[in-house]
């Protein structure tokens, strides 16, 4: 017993050894990374060195959940919050006080518009230099737009579709873009095929920003790749790229407007959220975006109650029906699955209630919003009664697709969904699939139903009525199959009404005819959106249209 | 001594990696009990090269002296299974069942282990998790050594171009990190407790092929086996009666060990999002689903997380007990 | 020796082969067009068809495979959908950060699995066996991204002695390589002790005892050396299992290792980059295997003597 104690002692005396010999190393370290982190959610005390040979002590640090495509705004429709920072696009939007928004000048400084509607004159800003020292001029303009028309993976080519030969171009019929004339290095025009009010929107878009001819022909394939070469005008510069890292931008000293106060921004890329949130809490993220720990958001707001802002989401949470699928085409049945769902408990359990209920297509916020338009009531009793008169008294079987990339709250509120729907004998069977086949079985027009969010690219109705109900082909890119071509008529036609008011008064028609006679699907909320902001970060606002990607350049950071 | 060098040389002759040896040496039995089965002349053979072969009573008898922490776990396995079978009557609640109003409600005497983020009942879903957790456990693991047994058996019996494929193939299987190779045929199939099932068979069967066939090596050479193959007896019938009941004992072992490993990756795969899809109550989608509510509603994450570490601890423990009896070297003593 | 190795090498060449048929194939059986989603939400089906020709997802499945291996045999994975870079250098640029997870990892394991089974060996039955083996078999039976968590929740978050997240520093690497080294330290500390309890028993150990040597010096001096023979090779066949388990710590920790890459290309149903990690952490398990036999080899001459 005595030899077998001491060989124990033997044995821990040599364990002992190992780990303290590890952990000798690692004190040193670890204490370093203690003072590194003392601070907790009061403040990020340094970013520290990293990894790359960029110094980014004193810069922000954001977190994304997963990592970018491109930093090639022509190329990707997801990643804006690069392209934001590091361009300029000719014209933006800005909110005002009452919460109504219009577009003011950017990288173009005036513009005027012919009496038919048709022709834009613009005049550039003098004297803007690219990260590369070029000055802006009318033949970079000219450059960007016939590129995002026509580059190899380009994408966002909806927004510059109206102007005259973009579909030339599109094809590859073209390679320049007949509507756009320069006149001189700071004056252009641009002619559209015929007349559409949400133009100017539409150049207020990320994936309408301004290159460098020569800089972006230069770098080629590597533009928005190679951080070196990936130039703009913007406020920032990208200046590293570590894969499933970080990527950082660095103040640009001659940005037009000033330099921004921020000397620059780190990127962190953390996918798993709850290391988000103790990332932030323990001092080494600035900004969270609440958006994806929905259930954080009263604990933050009871714990840091200064430090959430909040903002409207110009967005609509819809759900669909598929009209080709039986017993869609009947619009009682869709009347009733619009009264079976508990719109106001699903929001009220999975958000704590913060957002809007919506009972159309334009949500709170965008211009044109309508708030008298009926409500559409919760009300099972009667969703039955009408699935009786259907002839669907016991119910019927249906399919709702869930995209198992989008966020934990979207899918369980198609569990209640699901459960409400029960509620009526509505069988329900959720179906879950990965995000391209998800994508794939919708643009097929053949997916059930499924539950999704539009948020506003540019501030107009035409933005959501024309995506989901604009052509036959858009509606059925949705899945939905809305059937009625005369409405769909009228939704083309109403992009070239020339005078506001009556514009805005056929989108409204348009909307109730949609949502509230045909029931072609059910509006749901616009949730308000918010990040949790550490302390000594000045001036953060949520982006106008309550998308998750930040515009840097008015932030500040008080030590 | 000599037993192990044979066993070796073999193994190394046939080409087999070192994991076969190593398998061999984690669950090496290659002389177990067959009662019932001494019949015969090649059988009288078999019992003589075993030496005084023990019963399967004795061994347990033995098991249940020496190790009781294995009795417990046996125990215990035997009592969640008999809760899991029984869930509808077991369960307080519907495990289904939402409650919008009462979500995230804090363990109390209504719900003993709270509500969860639909505000159903989490002590419901858990028992009736426990179905679905011991499912993932027991029937991929028995069908992919289904699939191993045979094709172990069939290489190591007849040798040649057919051994030659089926351990490459085992190879090929072995030379995937497991967990990757169940995310891509997860990815490819989909989500679902079904998929589950397939790609867990199809995961685990090389490691059993391996196991199987290196024992079959070494019993094909056997004298009871060369006796009974000499006066004419059919392969088939040899691997069915001779040799397969000799490996039972790993074979049992194996499955006991496997099991753990076919729950945990249950609940990797849901982690990763390609495992159990909502509303399902498997543990290691109850796991994924706490584990956002760590820091305000623990017991979330944490029940199931520790439903899962019992199960899992108990067959390890069964599994390295049982070996302790069967192992002969062990035994030897 | 050198034949014996030769043989295994030339072995490994068409399993490789048969490990990328084995993935292609898999991935392409896939439904809906990877296109779809490199194009993203708010594009029409003409830019879609499009981009599938710009892919060359229009060609048939054998031409595409042969393409494939041809260009992998030159070190060429394709380009990445998401990432649109070369897969090879994405995969180059990641390894160093799981190697530098797993080594850190493993000499926990090393550490934890070998007391742990060395103690338990000793007091075999015992309640020191029955703790230490249960300490080390704690590490087994839970989730690893559960442990990583719970270990991110307390030490890093609570307690604040580690960072949360990040690997450029030996500080940050603790908490990952414990989620990850605890689980193989089970395993090791199960070989230990099997294998020390094996070895004790053998002849020259009881002419050890006979002679008078102290008990300790017959586990260290004779035990120890023969019961370690599998667990070293055990290290090398490790490579797989630590491989798998670096999907979910690198995933928790925000390391941007292999695993990483083989989510994100999940995730993003990124097909080159998917088939391209998965082909790379399989061509390391097989020089895993490779290693392990041959180290086996040379440290055992039993096997020496036949090979």
């Amino acid at each position: 017993m005595r030899k077998r104690f001491r060989l124990i002692l033997a044995a821990a005396a040599a364990a002992s050894l190992l780990l303290s010999g590890c952990g000798g190393s690692t004190s040193g370290d670890g204490s370093d990374a203690q003072t590194e982190q003392a601070g907790n959610a009061e403040g990020t005390e340094s970013a520290g060195s990293t990894s790359s040979g960029t110094d980014t002590s004193g810069f922000l640090v954001v977190p994304l959940v997963a990592d970018i495509q491109t930093a090639d705004v022509h190329k990707t429709t997801k990643d804006y919050e690069i392209p934001l920072n590091i361009y300029d696009r000719l014209v933006d939007i800005e909110v005002k006080e009452d919460g109504s928004s219009e577009i003011v000048p950017s990288l173009a400084e005036s513009w005027e518009i012919s009496g038919d509607a048709l022709t834009y004159t613009f005049h550039l800003r003098q004297g803007v230099k690219f990260h590369n020292g070029e000055e802006l001029t009318a033949d970079d303009v000219e450059y960007s737009f016939t590129r995002q028309l026509s580059v190899e993976g380009a994408v966002n080519t909806d927004f510059l579709a109206q102007i005259k030969g973009a579909s030339q171009l599109l094809e590859g019929t073209a390679d320049q873009l007949e509507g756009f004339e320069t006149v001189d290095d700071y004056t252009f025009t641009i002619t559209l095929s015929e007349p559409y009010a949400g133009f100017l929107a539409c150049l207020s878009t990320p994936g309408c920003s301004i290159y460098n001819r020569e800089a972006t022909e230069a770098a080629g394939d590597q533009f928005g790749l190679d951080p070196s070469v990936t130039v703009g005008t913007g406020p920032f510069r990208l200046t590293d790229w570590t894969i499933n890292d970080q990527l950082v931008l660095t103040r640009y000293e001659d940005y037009w407007k000033g330099p921004s106060e921020l000397p620059g921004v780190v990127i962190r890329i953390v996918p798993d959220t709850e290391t988000q949130r103790m990332m932030f809490e323990s001092g080494e993220l600035d900004v969270v975006d609440l958006d994806y720990l929905p259930d954080a958001v009263d604990d933050f707001t009871t714990r840091y109650p200064d430090q959430i802002v909040s903002g409207p989401r110009v967005g609509t949470t819809y759900f669909t029906m598929n009209q080709n699928i039986e017993p869609f085409q009947d619009v009682r049945v869709r009347k009733a699955v619009q009264m079976a769902i508990d719109r106001q408990a699903i929001l009220d359990a999975l958000y704590g209630g913060r957002g809007q209920v919506e009972n159309g297509i334009y949500p709170h916020g965008l211009y044109g919003f309508n708030s008298s338009l009926p409500e559409i009531t919760y009300d099972p009793e009667e969703a039955k009664a009408l699935l009786a008169e259907a002839g669907y008294a016991n119910g019927f079987e249906m399919q709702i697709a869930a995209d198992s990339s989008a966020s934990d709250a979207t899918n369980q509120a198609l569990e209640i969904i699901q459960a409400q729907l029960g509620e009526i004998g509505i069988q329900a069977e959720i179906q879950n699939m990965d995000e391209s086949t998800w994508l794939a079985t919708r643009n097929s027009g053949e997916m059930g139903s499924f539950m999704s969010t539009w948020t506003a690219d540019y501030n107009d109705p035409d933005n959501f009525i024309y995506t989901f109900f604009g052509t036959p082909e858009n509606t059925k890119l949705r899945s939905l199959n809305y059937s009625d071509t005369e409405v769909m008529e009228r939704v083309q036609k109403a992009r070239t009404i020339v005078d506001a008011d009556e514009r805005i008064a056929e989108y409204q028609a348009l909307e109730e005819k949609i949502v509230t006679e045909d029931a072609a699907w059910v509006p749901m909320y616009s949730r308000t959106h918010s990040f949790a902001v550490s302390k000594r970060v000045q001036g953060f606002e949520v982006p106008w249209n309550g998308l998750s990607d930040c515009y840097f350049y008015g932030l500040s950071l008080s030590e | 001594m000599d037993k192990r060098k044979n066993r070796l040389r073999e193994s190394t002759d046939a080409g087999a990696g070192a994991e076969m040896r190593q398998a061999d040496r984690v669950y090496g039995a290659q002389a177990g009990g067959a009662d019932g089965l001494q019949a015969g002349y090649a059988d009288a053979l078999e019992a003589e090269a075993i030496g005084e072969a023990e019963t399967w009573k004795e061994q347990l008898k033995k098991l249940a002296r020496q190790n009781k922490l294995a009795v417990f776990s046996a125990v215990l396995i035997g009592v969640i299974l008999l809760i899991a079978v029984f869930a509808p009557v077991t369960a307080p609640y519907d495990p289904y069942a939402q409650d919008l109003v009462n979500r995230l409600a804090a363990p109390s005497a209504q719900h003993w282990l709270g509500t969860d983020d639909l505000g159903r009942d989490m002590a419901s879903r858990i028992i009736y998790g426990a179905r679905i957790s011991m499912a993932i456990g027991l029937l991929p693991t028995m069908i992919s050594m289904v699939i191993g047994t045979i094709l172990g058996l069939i290489a190591g019996y007849y040798g040649g171009k057919v051994d030659f494929v089926i351990m490459r193939l085992a190879d090929v299987m072995l030379a995937f990190p497991s967990l990757l190779l169940a995310m891509v045929i997860m990815y490819t199939m989909g989500g679902g407790l079904v998929n589950i099932f397939i790609a867990l068979s199809l995961v685990n069967w090389a490691g059993t092929a391996r196991i199987v066939r290196s024992q079959t090596l070494s019993l094909k050479e056997a004298e009871y086996v060369e006796a009974a193959r000499s006066i004419g007896v059919k392969g088939r019938t040899i691997l069915l009666r001779h040799i397969l009941p000799n490996c039972l004992p790993s074979l049992i072992v194996l499955f006991t060990l496997n099991i753990p490993s076919a729950i945990l990756s249950e609940a990797s795969l849901s982690f990763l999002g390609v495992g159990a899809q909502p509303p399902s109550a498997s543990w290691g989608l109850a796991v994924v689903r706490g584990k956002k509510y760590l820091f305000t509603e623990p017991w979330l994450s944490i029940a199931p997380c520790a439903a899962i570490m019992i199960v899992v601890l108990a067959f390890n423990f069964l599994g390295d007990g049982l070996r302790d009896v069967l192992d002969p070297y062990l035994k030897e003593q | 020796m050198i034949k014996h190795i030769v043989k295994r090498i030339l072995i490994a060449i068409p399993v490789l082969i048969c490990v990328i048929l084995v993935i292609f194939v898999m991935l392409r059986i896939l439904p809906g067009n990877p296109a779809e989603t490199m194009a993203g939400e708010h594009v029409s089906q003409a830019v879609i068809d499009k981009i599938s020709r710009e892919m060359g997802l229009d060609e048939p499945l054998y031409i595409q495979f042969f393409k494939y291996l041809a260009n992998a045999v030159r070190g060429d994975f394709g380009t990445s959908y998401r990432l649109n870079r070369n897969v090879t250098g994405i995969i180059l640029e990641a390894f160093p950060n799981t190697v530098k997870l797993s080594i850190c990892a493993a000499v926990i394991a090393w550490v934890i699995g070998i007391t742990a089974g060395l103690v338990a060996a000793i007091n075999q039955n015992r309640i020191l066996d029955r703790l230490f083996m249960g300490v080390s078999l704690a590490g087994v039976s839970m989730p690893v991204f559960m442990i990583a968590l719970v270990l991110q929740y307390l030490f890093a978050f609570q307690f604040k002695i580690f960072p949360v997240s990040g690997y450029d520093s030996l500080a940050c690497m603790v908490l990952p390589a414990i989620s990850l080294g605890w689980n193989s330290a089970g395993s090791i500390a199960r070989m230990t002790r099997s294998n020390l309890v094996e070895v004790m028993q053998g002849d020259y150990i009881r002419t050890a005892r006979a002679k008078g040597l102290r008990e300790s010096g017959v586990i260290i001096g004779h035990a120890l050396k023969n019961a370690m023979l599998p667990v070293v090779t055990m290290m090398a066949l490790q490579i797989s299992s630590m491989l798998s388990g670096a999907v979910l710590t690198e995933s928790v920790f925000g390391i941007p290792g292999i695993g990483r890459l083989a989510v994100n290309a999940i995730e993003t149903r990124d097909m080159p980059l998917l088939q391209g990690t998965v082909i790379f952490t399989t061509i390391l398990v097989i020089i895993g295997n490779l290693v392990a036999d041959i180290l086996y080899s040379v440290l055992d001459p039993r096997i020496r003597e036949v090979a």
